[in-house]
């Protein structure tokens, strides 16, 4: 059953670098967000709403890439393929999560030492990977489950923020109040709770998306 | 009069007087409070009206549960009117909230713990309906809504328990000091019970016109075939 | 008694998105009705013939 989670997840990977063109544009595009809230929230209250502002980039550009990665014609095609294997409909879940886990690690990655150069916030910060992660984890459970739904409707693109956004308020919220410690060099005890919220969302999430993700592909 | 009816009328003339009781508790039994005077009393309908969109989401959990499972048209009609409902209510909260807020603490918006969880439940239910409106044909749209019914609802206690967490690193507003007397209590059971019904009696009414939407888009499929 | 002024505003305002969804779900349903009455019209004529 691994292998076959691993099959899924390396087709979607295959894909996706032999174009690179959805990872790009997202890139591109949190990177603008970043810039853009920077501008909008002024320079006093800047070191402030800084880890906010990680956080609204790596959302925003979470939610557009698993559009994009999702609304491609022959996703459907291909999932309609899928489904004639008589394969369990959570491991299609988990490969598809895979691949979305890897597509938002990446955005975070290369987004998160940007916004550190930008603040002049130390660049080495493990716990921040930790919390990465964690919400990233949260992201993609909530985000593969929600993406596979909005594909099957009329308005996709917007289906998928206005469902996404506001069910993972809890992991924007505790990453954003998780980090603000950590890029203060704070001790654990100030993350603790944040990490738990996190840690439990996952898990909650995680098993919700594959119990139930079999009903957004029926048909 | 047919049983179905008269279970109607009944329900109708016990809310109606329930509704009528809890007026007259919220302005003649239930005390003035202290600290910010008449303006208090907004408090025996705001909260009976958060709890009811609470329960409303609740039934909506369990009938897109229901409905996957069985895949019968009145689970679906009971957890879209119960959503639609549910939707209803919660604007209520978030406008008499403020409206409350604004008299007593001079602002409009407060991100208190059950204000905020209470805009965010608001969003996941908007986007519930959306789902439905959204979406192919309605046996779809049916189930689609489903999952977002069921991922929402338990979404709904991670919301609060961080939404709290976040707010009470600043403690902004308390609701009011001290406890609730005897007679507030009393009122607020009475309000409670009263828009209970209400919510029922909405339901029902709703529910059945999901069936008879639903209905009559088979007898059209029908016809056309 | 004051303040009182929001008081009656926050009640109106229950009052009101109560009362115009019963009327909205009242007229939703007549016009249900009519059409399923105008459907079952249409497959007795078309039965009919």
């Amino acid at each position: 059953m691994l292998a076959r989670v691993w099959a899924i997840y390396r087709k979607d990977l295959l894909q996706e670098l032999r174009t690179k063109e959805t990872v790009v544009a997202v890139l591109v595009f949190a990177l603008l967000v970043l810039v853009i809230f920077s501008f909008a929230v002024g320079d006093n209250i800047a070191a402030d709403a800084a880890p906010g502002i990680l956080w609204v980039a790596l959302s925003f550009g979470g939610v557009i890439g698993l559009n994009r990665t999702f609304a491609v014609e022959k996703e459907n095609a291909r999932l309609e393929g899928l489904m004639l294997c008589p394969v369990d409909r959570a491991v299609i879940y988990w490969g598809k999560l895979a691949g979305s886990f890897t597509f938002m690690l990446v955005l975070a990655v290369v987004i998160t030492p940007v916004f550190l150069a930008l603040f002049n916030l130390p660049v080495f910060l493990p716990r921040l990977a930790l919390i990465i992660v964690l919400a990233v984890l949260g992201f993609a459970s909530v985000g593969t489950l929600f993406a596979a739904l909005a594909v099957n409707t009329r308005a996709r693109d917007i289906m998928l923020p206005i469902l996404f956004l506001p069910v993972v308020a809890p992991v924007i919220i505790a990453a954003v109040k998780a980090t603000a410690p950590v890029l203060a060099a704070a001790p654990w005890g100030e993350l603790a709770t944040w990490l738990e919220i996190l840690i439990a969302f996952d898990v909650i999430f995680l098993v919700v998306g594959t119990l139930v993700f079999e009903f957004v592909i029926e048909e | 009069m047919n049983r179905k009816k008269l279970r109607d009328r009944l329900l109708l003339a016990l809310t109606f007087a329930l509704m009528m009781a809890a007026l007259a508790t919220v302005f003649l039994y239930a005390p003035t409070e202290k600290h910010t005077g008449v303006i208090q009393r907004i408090f025996y309908f705001h909260v009976p009206v958060a709890w009811v969109a609470f329960l409303a989401y609740f039934i909506t959990f369990i009938g897109s549960i229901l409905y996957l499972s069985k895949r019968k048209a009145r689970w679906d009609a009971l957890a879209a009117a119960s959503a639609e409902v549910g939707v209803l209510f919660t604007t209520l909260v978030l406008i008499t909230g403020p409206i409350w807020a604004r008299p007593v603490w001079g602002i409009w918006w407060t991100w208190d713990a059950r204000l905020t969880t209470s805009l965010v439940l608001w969003l996941i239910y908007i986007a519930y309906l959306l789902v439905r409106r959204f979406a192919g044909e309605p046996g779809r749209g049916a189930r689609l809504a489903a999952v977002v019914g069921i991922a929402g609802f338990i979404d709904v206690p991670l919301v609060f328990i961080t939404v709290n967490l976040w707010r009470t690193q600043h403690p902004t507003t308390i609701i009011f000091e001290g406890g609730l007397t005897g007679s507030m209590l009393v009122t607020l059971l009475v309000c409670l019970v009263a828009f209970t019904l209400l919510y029922i009696l909405l339901v029902r009414q709703a529910t059945g016109l999901k069936m008879l939407e639903t209905e009559i888009k088979n007898i059209k499929r029908m016809r056309e075939e | 008694m004051e303040n009182l002024g929001y008081l009656l505003a926050a009640f109106a305002v229950i009052w009101a998105a109560v009362f115009g969804y019963v009327l909205f779900m009242q007229r939703k349903q007549h016009r249900l009705e009519r059409e399923i009455d105008l459907l079952r019209e249409s497959l007795d004529k078309s039965r009919e013939k």
